[in-house]
C-alpha cells in the first residue's frame, strides 16, 4: 500500500486518484456510525434541547401555546405544593433506597464470589430479577404486597402477625417501594462482582501474614480496591432513585395520600394527566440540575475516599515518610 | 481498495435500509384519507374493552353494510384514551369521531354540531331525553351528541340481607337508614361489611352526595369555591363515608392490589355497593341475587344525583365531516342503541318499546335521572382540573381517617389561586 502511494506520486492525476480514495476510504467509518449519529441528533440532542425550549411556555396539547417566560419555574418554587410534596418524597426514598442499594449489591456480590459449588447458578439466579421489565417486576410485586391475598402476609400470618395493607399504609408504602426497588439490582452486583475479582490475591496473602482477620481484610483491603466500583454504583443508583417512576405509577400510583408520589411521577402526571407540557419541562429541567448537582458533590468527594490501583494519597504519603524518618 | 469500497457501500446500504425504514409508514396507504380504490376509511376512537367493545366493532360493520365504500376503522384506546386522543389532536391527525365527556378541555378541537343536527330531522332530537344535551355544550355550542348515560344507584345483595334478616331497602329511604342498615350487615368475623366505600374516590361521582346535602364544590357561577367546596354540607357529606370506615360498616376498596367494589360485591362480602349501571350485566352473571334502589336521602332534603354521560363527537381537522355525521347518526339510532348493553338507552322511545323504566332493577336508574339536574363542577369553571387535584388528595385524606372540613378548608386554599 505505501509502496504503491509512494509510486504513484509522481504522476500528478494518479496522486489526485489515491487521495479521492483515502477520502472516500476515511468516510466510510462515518457513515457505519451514522445511524447511531442520526439517532443521538434526532431522538435525543434534538428533543432535549426542545424540551427546554417548551419549558419557557405554557403549550398544553390541545389549545394555545403562549411564551410566557420563567412562569413555570417560578409556579414551581412559589406556588405548587406537590412540587414540594414530590421532592420530599423522593429524597426520603433517595435516602433509604441508595445506601441500601450498595449494601445489598455489595453483600450479594461477596456472596457470590465465594466458591461454592453452583456458584453460577446462584449467579444467574439473582441476576434474573433485573432481566425482567420493570412493568412485569411491579406487577408481581403487587401480588406480593396485596393485604389480602399477598403471599408476604400470607408468611407473616404463619408467624403470627397480621401484616399490614402494604400499599395502602402510609406508613408502609414507601418502604415497600424501596424493598421492590431493590429486587431489580443485579446488574449493580455484577458490577461489584467484577470489582471483587479485580483485586488481586496478593494483598489478602499479605494481609494474612501480618495477622488480619476477616473483618480487617474486609475493612482494608476489599472496601478500599473497590471504592472506585462503590463510585460509579453511588451515581448510578442516586440517578435511578430520581428516575424512579414505574413501580410508583404501577404499584401505587402515588397513593395513599401522596406518599410514594416520586417527584417522576409528578412530572409524568404534569404531563400526561393534566397536559402541562412546558410546565413538566420545567420540572423535568430542575431534576436534571438536582441530579448534576449531586453527582458533581460525589465526585468532588470522591477525592477524599476513591483510590485508584497504584495510587496513594498525597497525605498518608507524608506521613509514612516522617515515620520512617522517624524509626531511623 | 476494494476491500474500502467495500466497506463503504455496505454501510451505505445499512444507512439507506435504516431510513427506508423510518418512513416506512408514508409509502403505505394514509389511513386518514382512506388508501385505495376510493373506499373512505372513518377512524372512531372508544374508550371501551372487552363485550361492550364487541359491541361497537358490531355496530361499525353494520354502518359499513350500509354505506358501501366505507370503512371503519375502530380505535380501542382502553385507559389511554386522554393520552392518545390528545397526542392526536396535538398531531393535527385526530379520529375522525370520538368518544367524549370531557368538553371543557378538548371543546377547541371538536366540530360544533349545531348546524348538523338542526338540518336534520333524522335526528329527531325531541326522542333524546332532556338534560342530556347539556351535557355536551360549552358557551351554548353543541360539540357531543349523547350515546348513552347511566345514573347512580345502591346495589344490595339480597342473600346477606335475607340472612341477617333484615329487610330490603326501599326508595325513599334516608341515611340514617343506610348507616343503621350497613352495622347490621357488617360481620367483621367474616370478612363482611355493611358498604364498600372507595379508597381513591373519583370527586366527580360524589357530587350527588353533596347536592343532596344542599353543598355544592363550586358557586353556580363558577367563580368561587371559597364557601361551596368547604362548606357544612359538602364536609357533613364527604365525612359520612369517612365515618363509617373509621367505624368499620364499610370497608375500603379499589385501592392499589386491593381488590375492585364491584369485585368484592360479588363475592358477596359487602351487603350495599353505589354505582352506575357499568357493573350490572356482571353482577347478573356472577349469579349474585342483587337489588337496586335509589341513593338515600338527607333528612328533609330533596335526593340529587349524578349523570355519567358518553357522547360522541366529531374533531375539528376531521376531513370526513359529512360521513362522520352520518356515523354519529347511525351510532344514536334506535337499533344501535338496542344493541349496546353497557349503559342506559338514551331515547325515550327505545326505553318505552322495551319497558326498561318498568323494570323493577332498572326503575331507580331512572327516577335518579328525574333527580339528575345539577351542573357538574367541571362545566362550570375550565380550571376545574387543577381543583380537582387538590379537592381529590382531600378526599382521599377523609377516607384515611382525616377531618373532612378541615382537609377541605385545605384544598380551598391550595386551590383558590388557580381560579384568578
Amino acid at each position: 500500500m505505501a509502496q504503491t502511494y509512494l509510486q504513484n506520486t509522481s504522476e500528478p492525476t494518479a496522486t489526485l486518484k489515491a487521495l479521492k480514495k483515502r477520502r472516500w476510504g476515511g468516510l466510510a467509518p462515518y457513515l457505519f456510525i451514522f445511524p447511531w449519529i442520526f439517532g443521538f441528533v434526532f431522538f435525543t440532542l434534538g428533543p432535549l434541547l426542545f424540551s427546554l425550549v417548551i419549558s419557557f411556555f405554557d403549550w398544553p396539547i390541545v389549545g394555545k401555546v403562549t411564551f410566557i417566560g420563567l412562569d413555570n419555574y417560578v409556579e414551581m418554587f412559589s406556588n405548587d405544593p406537590l412540587f414540594w410534596k414530590s421532592l420530599f418524597v423522593t429524597l426520603k426514598f433517595a435516602a433509604l433506597f441508595v445506601p441500601l442499594n450498595i449494601i445489598v449489591a455489595l453483600g450479594l456480590a461477596m456472596l457470590l464470589n465465594q466458591r461454592v459449588k453452583g456458584s453460577a447458578i446462584f449467579r444467574t439466579a439473582f441476576y434474573l430479577p433485573s432481566v425482567i421489565s420493570g412493568v412485569a417486576l411491579a406487577m408481581i410485586w403487587s401480588w406480593v404486597y396485596s393485604g389480602d391475598y399477598g403471599i408476604l402476609n400470607y408468611f407473616l400470618s404463619v408467624l403470627g402477625i397480621q401484616g399490614p395493607d402494604w400499599l395502602n399504609d402510609t406508613n408502609w408504602s414507601l418502604v415497600a417501594m424501596v424493598v421492590a426497588s431493590l429486587w431489580g439490582q443485579g446488574s449493580m452486583m455484577l458490577i461489584f462482582l467484577a470489582g471483587l475479582k479485580g483485586i488481586p490475591k496478593d494483598l489478602y496473602e499479605s494481609a494474612s501474614i501480618d495477622g488480619a482477620g476477616k473483618i480487617r481484610k474486609f475493612l482494608s483491603v476489599t472496601i478500599p480496591m473497590i471504592t472506585p466500583t462503590i463510585l460509579f454504583n453511588l451515581i448510578t443508583s442516586i440517578i435511578a432513585a430520581f428516575q424512579q417512576l414505574t413501580l410508583a405509577l404501577l404499584l401505587t400510583g402515588g397513593g395513599p395520600m401522596k406518599s410514594t408520589y416520586f417527584y417522576a411521577m409528578y412530572m409524568y402526571e404534569n404531563a400526561f394527566k393534566y397536559f402541562k407540557m412546558g410546565y413538566s419541562a420545567a420540572n423535568a429541567w430542575f431534576m436534571f440540575l438536582i441530579v448534576l448537582t449531586l453527582t458533581f458533590l460525589v465526585f468532588k468527594s470522591s477525592e477524599a475516599w476513591v483510590f485508584y490501583e497504584g495510587e496513594m494519597k498525597k497525605q498518608p504519603q507524608k506521613k509514612l515518610k516522617a515515620s520512617t524518618r522517624g524509626r531511623s | 481498495m476494494k476491500k474500502r469500497i467495500s466497506h463503504i457501500v455496505l454501510a451505505t446500504t445499512l444507512m439507506v435500509s435504516i431510513l427506508s425504514a423510518c418512513s416506512g409508514n408514508a409509502g403505505t396507504a394514509n389511513p386518514e384519507n382512506g388508501g385505495s380504490d376510493q373506499t373512505k376509511t372513518l377512524r372512531f376512537a372508544t374508550w371501551d374493552t372487552g363485550d361492550a367493545l364487541k359491541i361497537e366493532q358490531d355496530i361499525a360493520k353494520k354502518f359499513e353494510a350500509e354505506h358501501p365504500g366505507t370503512k371503519v376503522q375502530v380505535e380501542a384506546y382502553a385507559d389511554g384514551f386522554d393520552q392518545k386522543l390528545a397526542a392526536g389532536f396535538g398531531a393535527g391527525n385526530p379520529p375522525d369521531v370520538m368518544y367524549m365527556w370531557d368538553f371543557p378541555t378538548y371543546h377547541q378541537s371538536l366540530e360544533p354540531l349545531d348546524s348538523f343536527a338542526e338540518k336534520d330531522k333524522d335526528l329527531k332530537i325531541d326522542d333524546f331525553y332532556k338534560g342530556l344535551f347539556n351535557y355536551g355544550k360549552i358557551d351554548d355550542k353543541l360539540y357531543g351528541i349523547p350515546a348513552g348515560f347511566t345514573t347512580r344507584v345502591v346495589y344490595y345483595n339480597k342473600k346477606l340481607f335475607d340472612a341477617a334478616g333484615v329487610p330490603y331497602p326501599k326508595d325513599g329511604w334516608e341515611w340514617s337508614d343506610f348507616q343503621d342498615i350497613a352495622k347490621k350487615l357488617t360481620d367483621t368475623s367474616k370478612k363482611q361489611y355493611g358498604f364498600g366505600a372507595r379508597a381513591e374516590n373519583d370527586t366527580y361521582d360524589l357530587q350527588g352526595f353533596v347536592w343532596s346535602n344542599g353543598g355544592s364544590f363550586i358557586s353556580p357561577d363558577g367563580k368561587t369555591i371559597e364557601g361551596y367546596m368547604n362548606s357544612k354540607e359538602t364536609a357533613e357529606a364527604i365525612q359520612m363515608f369517612g365515618d363509617m370506615v373509621k367505624d368499620g360498616t364499610a370497608v375500603l376498596t379499589g385501592g392499589k392490589g386491593q381488590q375492585s367494589g364491584d369485585d368484592i360485591f360479588k363475592g358477596g362480602k359487602i351487603a350495599m355497593w353505589e354505582s352506575g349501571i357499568w357493573p350490572l350485566e356482571s353482577f347478573k352473571q356472577a349469579g349474585v341475587d342483587v337489588g337496586t334502589v335509589e341513593i338515600p336521602a338527607f333528612p328533609g332534603k330533596p335526593v340529587k344525583g349524578v349523570l355519567a354521560e358518553s357522547a360522541l363527537s366529531i374533531a375539528k381537522d376531521s376531513k370526513n365531516k359529512d360521513l362522520a355525521w352520518e356515523f354519529v347518526k347511525f351510532y344514536v339510532s334506535n337499533e344501535s342503541i338496542k344493541m349496546r348493553v353497557a349503559d342506559l338507552p338514551v331515547r325515550q322511545s327505545v326505553v318505552n318499546e322495551l319497558k326498561k323504566d318498568q323494570d323493577p332493577l332498572y326503575k331507580p336508574y331512572y327516577t335518579m335521572l328525574e333527580r339528575s339536574d345539577n351542573t357538574p363542577a367541571f362545566l362550570l369553571n375550565p380550571k376545574w382540573n387543577e381543583v380537582n387535584r387538590q379537592l381529590s388528595a382531600a378526599v382521599e385524606a377523609v377516607m384515611h381517617g382525616s377531618n373532612a372540613q378541615e382537609a377541605l378548608n385545605q384544598a380551598v386554599k391550595d386551590s383558590e389561586r388557580y381560579l384568578k
